[in-house]
């Protein structure tokens, strides 16, 4: 009793909801971005390599204009451009969403890898420039919260702005509607007068930027100005799963990011305990089952037949 | 004679599909094209870099040997994917199910250490298509059963069972050597498939492959069988409403596409790693999955195309001996693949602007005469 | 009354391979109920997705209200006051009733923020004006298919539509629905003065609803007249070109035992409703029973759910002695059932597979088609799919070339031709002639009463009441999901039987 007890203060320690937080932020920026997309009709299986390609882009800018902010600015600008490109595939041509998500993923690992072993050297970038940790005087006093939320990089802090931004964007502003009404029945939107391709554009842009903006997270804030080859490391797919998990609303997707950031961390300080391999799986075993869950439940309940409501 | 002769180059285009072979050498020779433009921005001679990735091919046997054992490994994991958009599930799953084969595959030859080989090896092949096809029929059944969207599905098992294995390697089947941090202990040197070309890759397990490859595409092109699968996965309202069981049709294919991962796994450690490692699989599925996408789910040009891509990535190794980052090799596939992926679309789209003019005209035409009548 | 609202000028429209409109010039007035009828792909939802922007004529003008259309796009004639409910509704499932009411023209709090309050207030103002009632907050996946047209023409008036096109309103509409429709446009055109442009193919419903009509045949428009000039006949035989005669059909009788027995059957539709309440029927082998209703009175789920594509909720359906529930189709097709579906896309052809592998399907298995059980004869299948094409009449590019490539007609005939090919004693008939031209129509009556000559048990149904009329012996009504009367064929008259299909029970009636 006294051995868990202990065990149980050193792992839910105000220090594994710090690394919680941390851990979840790029997943979640990336969600955000998969929100938009998946909202638009477009499966998005593409953002690991968005990321991958901002956190390159981002360290480049800052390498070469020796500033962390214009890495971010160049990372944006890649979003743009990496949006646009998933989207002149994805809208214009209409190609199979899912070998242009795979092949673009492949794309960005070739692109940034070569790119970064031409630039960098077969060492990978490091300590460039990094985007700057946030620090509130006297906050760090405050019991638990300070703890857990003071120190972070910047973005741990943008992300909460980004997702109460897109959740009004998504579900309080016309545009929003028009953006849900081009993934759920396009045509409708057409003969309303809105082209639903407008939106599905969008959509890949605005998800291009925020995907690189995580990516940018990640190697000049989470990593403070390094890029190692296939850095993202998956992080796209968990992003996807939190969508899926989240059903593509932005707030809900942040806390599946923060789920999954909380397995990652509490792996790192069971390790004594239990392999953090197994922790590991538990946030993709839980999207697989809530998935079905939904799935199912949804089933079940149309398949319950019914006499028709009187008017 | 001559109208013959029309009707047999007719039927010839037909068959050899002139359309889908012209877009494609095409969309290889842009990558060739757009990659010497990137090679030549990143400061890289492009003729020398191919010169050279045309070596790192062929310039010995032992690369001959090092492209067929990667285009067997490119063809199999292809052909599987092939076997499930037969029937129209879509196996992303496939790396997973390679890893858990070749750890499973791996791990009884440790256990029947001292037993003949001729016992060992089909006892390995087996476990390794168990646990594949185990694998694959989770989210095949989910898929039928309850509707849960595959591709989904199986993305995320690729990662559970890469952390599994990455558990087992590390933990309770872990290497005595302490400096092998991630990987099972070593088999014993009589139940390695034998070497084909010395000091290849090559190994019998191609002889293998090749026969597997042959019954997929045998059982695909001209079987009964071959044809309801294909139906199903074309429409499979209609192929219920004809009387075939359609659900285990689709779980069936699943399976064996995961049970020829699984047996890929098991080549990758009996013939050349010889142990489990996570170096096993390089997303060598998701590569094969690719080819079998350019290839448009066809066997027998997943096959042609699976040595094309080979050689590609081996010579690419060859490239990195003048200083040339290999990854080029990526990017030329993929370049490949949007283009194959958007060909309908740039070619509808190429139309519909040309037909836009053409009204244009025709309407600026009517226009002229109309003003000049009166 | 004599103001022009719509003026078509030589419009043209070629899809590829189909000129859908030809030459067409047309007035619509200010005020009046126009009605455009012809048969399935006589061009009318082309005309009128002209006029509403979504197809650009290849071809001509079009004048509204004296301005020439510039840009055809939806949003330009949505701007210049037309409005269209489309046959396949263009509403958001999720969103409620007054969100898909706003879609792109949403009141607005704050600048930039979407009001939904207004949006409802808004909404509530139009149901007053109007008479339409429906509730605002109201998801549209959960209210009837009525209600959800309410939204759609709400839709339209929100929109500011004084021109609004109906395209096929009544297909999926039970009778109430649609006499509250027509009382709705009645009044809409009455007091607000709106033009109302309705495409049917229901004759009655022209003469009910509509002060002139025209007639589409092929692309063509072949007359505008005053509906109280013309009676449904001469409606008829300007669709199709010449007078509906149909030749009478031999018919052996020879009715022996009971093949398909359906007993009080309870069956559900896609959205969880009760579709079929309690039917019960009998088919004996050599008769052919009709079944009588209005699309979406549970025909076509009673139908599948005997062929094993639906599952039955309660009751029993036995077929040669044999209860099915709970059997797949491919089982009950071991009985000796074979089954014309009524949707020929989705379910009755693979439009990616050849004829001949169409053709085949059912007997791949079979010793002649399957060498050995390891090998597909190829050569064996050509000539039996070729056998076939010339037998039954197929008309296309041969048995190589894809289903899906072939026109209506022909691919039902492919649908037709294997399915009567098992020779199967019991054969269940969903719309076998819908949108088939009208020499393949003959064709395939005239198989379906050889099939009956030679002793099939036949279960038909079909949205042509005079389908219905030449095919069957017997004919039953059904409404709501319930049988509401039986009948010999021969002992009944359409105007009697539409008086049951909408509603009415034998019961009631023998009291009158």
């Amino acid at each position: 009793m006294n051995d868990f007890g202990l065990l149980f203060n050193t792992v839910f320690s105000t220090g594994l909801f710090n690394e919680m937080l941390r851990r979840a932020t790029p997943v979640a920026i990336a969600a955000i971005g998969g929100a938009l997309t998946q909202h638009a009709g477009i499966m998005n299986i593409g953002m690991d390599g968005m990321i991958l390609m901002g956190a390159f882009f981002g360290v480049l800018g800052s390498s070469i204009f020796g500033s962390a902010w214009a890495g971010l600015g160049l990372a944006v600008l890649v979003g743009v451009l990496v949006g646009l490109f998933f989207g002149l595939f994805v809208v214009k041509f209409k190609s199979d969403e899912f070998i242009i998500g795979t092949a673009l993923n492949t794309f960005a690992v070739g692109l940034t890898s070569f790119l970064s072993r031409s630039i960098f050297g077969t060492q990978g970038a490091k300590g460039y420039p990094s985007l700057p940790n946030v620090t509130i005087p006297g906050f760090d006093k405050v019991p638990v919260l300070g703890a857990i939320l003071n120190g972070h990089s910047l973005f741990v802090y943008l992300t909460w702005l980004l997702v109460l931004l897109f959740y009004l964007y998504i579900y309080r502003t016309p545009q929003g509607f028009w953006l849900r009404a081009s993934g759920e029945k396009p045509q409708t939107l057409r003969t309303a007068g809105i082209a639903p391709e407008r939106m599905k554009w969008t959509a890949s842009i605005l998800c291009g930027v925020l995907c690189c903006i995580a990516g940018a997270h990640l190697s000049l804030g989470y990593l403070n100005g390094t890029f190692a080859e296939k850095m993202s490391n998956s992080r796209g797919y968990i992003a996807f799963a939190c969508v899926i998990f989240a059903a593509s609303n932005p707030a809900k997707a942040y806390l599946a990011a923060l789920m999954f950031g909380f397995f990652d961390a509490i792996g790192l300080r069971l390790q004594a305990y239990i392999s953090s391999d197994l922790t590991s799986i538990i946030p993709y075993a839980i999207t697989i089952i809530m998935m079905t869950y939904v799935v199912v439940s949804t089933r079940k309940k149309r398949e319950k037949i019914h006499r028709r409501a009187d008017i | 004679m001559n109208e013959k002769q029309n009707g047999f180059f007719a039927n010839l285009a037909e068959k050899l599909n002139l359309r889908y072979i012209g877009s494609l050498v095409l969309s290889v020779l842009l990558a060739f094209l757009i990659c010497a433009v990137i090679l030549a921005v990143a400061g890289y001679d492009p003729i020398a870099t191919y010169g050279a990735m045309w070596n790192g091919a062929f310039d010995s046997l032992r690369h001959v040997g090092d492209f067929l054992e990667y285009a067997m490994v490119l063809c199999i994991c292809g052909l599987a994917c092939v076997l499930g958009a037969r029937v129209g599930i879509f196996n992303v799953g496939g790396e997973g199910q390679l890893l858990l084969g070749a750890i499973f595959a791996c791990q009884i030859g440790i256990w029947l250490q001292g037993t003949t080989a001729w016992i060992v090896i089909p006892l390995a092949a087996v476990g390794a298509m168990v646990a594949g096809g185990l694998y694959a029929f989770i989210p095949g059944w989910l898929k039928v059963k309850q509707k849960v969207d595959e591709v989904i599905t199986t993305i995320m098992m690729n990662s559970i069972a890469a952390f599994l294995c990455q558990y087992l390697a590390k933990g309770p089947w872990k290497n005595a050597n302490k400096n092998m941090v991630a990987a099972t202990a070593r088999l014993n040197a009589d139940y390695w498939f034998g070497n084909l070309i010395p000091r290849s890759n090559l190994t019998t397990a191609i002889i293998a492959a090749a026969i597997i490859a042959f019954a997929v595409w045998y059982v695909m092109q001209k079987t009964a069988t071959g044809y309801e699968m294909r139906i199903t996965g074309s429409n499979p309202r209609f192929a219920f409403f004809s009387g075939l069981k359609t659900d285990k049709i689709v779980i069936l294919g699943m399976v064996v596409s995961g049970m020829m991962c699984g047996l890929v796994g098991m080549f990758r450690v009996y013939g050349v790693e010889h142990l489990y490692r996570a170096s096993i699989s390089n997303d060598y599925y998701f590569e094969g999955l690719t080819v079998a996408m350019i290839a448009q789910y066809n066997p027998v040009t997943t096959i042609y195309l699976s040595l094309f891509f080979a050689v590609l990535k081996i010579g690419a190794q060859g490239i990195e001996l003048i200083g040339v980052p290999s990854q080029i090799y990526l990017i030329m596939q993929t370049v490949i693949i949007f283009f194959m992926a958007a060909e309908k679309g740039i070619s509808e789209s190429i139309q519909k602007s040309l037909q836009a003019r053409r009204a244009k005209q025709a309407a600026i035409a009517r226009m002229k005469g109309g003003v000049s009548h009166e | 009354m004599g103001e022009i609202a719509v003026q078509f000028k030589h419009i043209s429209m070629e899809f590829p391979g189909v000129l859908a409109n030809d030459d067409i010039t047309l007035d619509i007035r200010k005020g009046e109920v126009f009605a455009l009828v012809g048969e399935n792909g006589a061009g009318k939802s082309t005309l009128m997705n002209i006029l509403y922007g979504i197809n650009t004529p290849t071809n001509g003008e079009v004048f509204i209200r004296g301005k020439k259309v510039e840009h055809f796009d939806p949003g330009v004639a949505i701007s210049l006051g037309v409005g269209m409910v489309h046959q396949h509704f263009m509403l958001v499932p999720s969103f409620t009733v007054a969100q898909n009411i706003v879609l792109s023209r949403e009141p607005k709090k704050m600048g930039v923020f979407f009001d939904n309050k207004g949006a409802e207030k808004e909404t509530e103002k139009l149901v007053k004006t109007y008479g339409l009632t429906v509730e605002p907050s109201a998801v549209v996946q959960e209210i009837s298919v009525g209600l959800q047209q309410r939204v759609e023409i709400l839709k339209t008036l929100y929109r500011g539509a004084d021109i609004l096109i109906l395209d096929e309103p009544t297909a999926v509409l039970t009778p109430q629905e649609t006499d509250e429709l027509f009382a709705v446009i009645r009044k809409i055109v009455r007091e607000h003065g709106m033009t109302v442009i309705i495409i049917t193919h229901k004759l009655y419903e022209v003469m009910q609803i509509s002060d002139r009509v025209g007639v589409m045949r092929k692309g063509k428009l072949v007359g505008v007249e005053n509906t109280s000039d013309m009676d449904e006949r001469k409606l008829a035989s300007l669709m199709v070109g010449r007078p509906v005669l149909y030749e009478n059909l031999d018919k052996e009788d020879d009715i022996g035992d009971e093949q398909i027995r359906v007993d009080d059957l309870v069956v559900g539709d896609n959205r969880g409703l009760v579709a079929v309440d309690g039917v019960s029927l009998s088919v004996r082998s050599g008769e052919i029973l009709g079944i009588a209703a209005v699309e979406g009175n549970g025909q076509s789920e009673l139908l599948e759910a005997i062929t094993g594509m639906r599952k039955i909720e309660s009751g029993s359906v036995t077929i040669r002695g044999r209860q099915i529930n709970g059997m797949d189709p491919g089982a009950i097709r071991g009985i000796g059932l074979a089954h014309i579906p009524e949707d020929r896309i989705s379910t009755g052809v693979c439009a990616d597979a050849s004829v001949s592998d169409n053709l085949l399907m059912g007997k791949e298995r079979n010793p002649e088609f399957n060498t050995l059980g390891i090998a597909q004869n190829n050569a064996a299948i050509r000539k039996y799919a070729s056998e076939i094409y010339e037998k039954f009449d197929i008309r296309g590019a041969g048995i190589d070339v894809n289903v899906g490539s072939m026109s209506g007609g022909n691919m039902q005939k492919v649908v037709v031709a294997r399915e009567f090919s098992f020779d199967a004693p019991v054969l269940i008939i969903s719309q076998p002639t819908r949108g088939v031209d009208v020499g393949a129509i003959e064709f395939i009556h005239e198989q379906i009463i050889q099939q009956r000559n030679e002793g099939a048990a036949i279960l038909l149904s079909s949205a042509d009441l005079d389908e219905v009329f030449r095919l069957s012996d017997r004919i039953i009504t059904l409404y709501e999901g319930k049988v509401t009367g039986e009948f010999k064929a021969s002992e009944i008259t359409k105007e009697e039987i539409g008086y049951f299909m909408t509603g009415k029970r034998e019961t009631e009636a023998a009291h009158e």
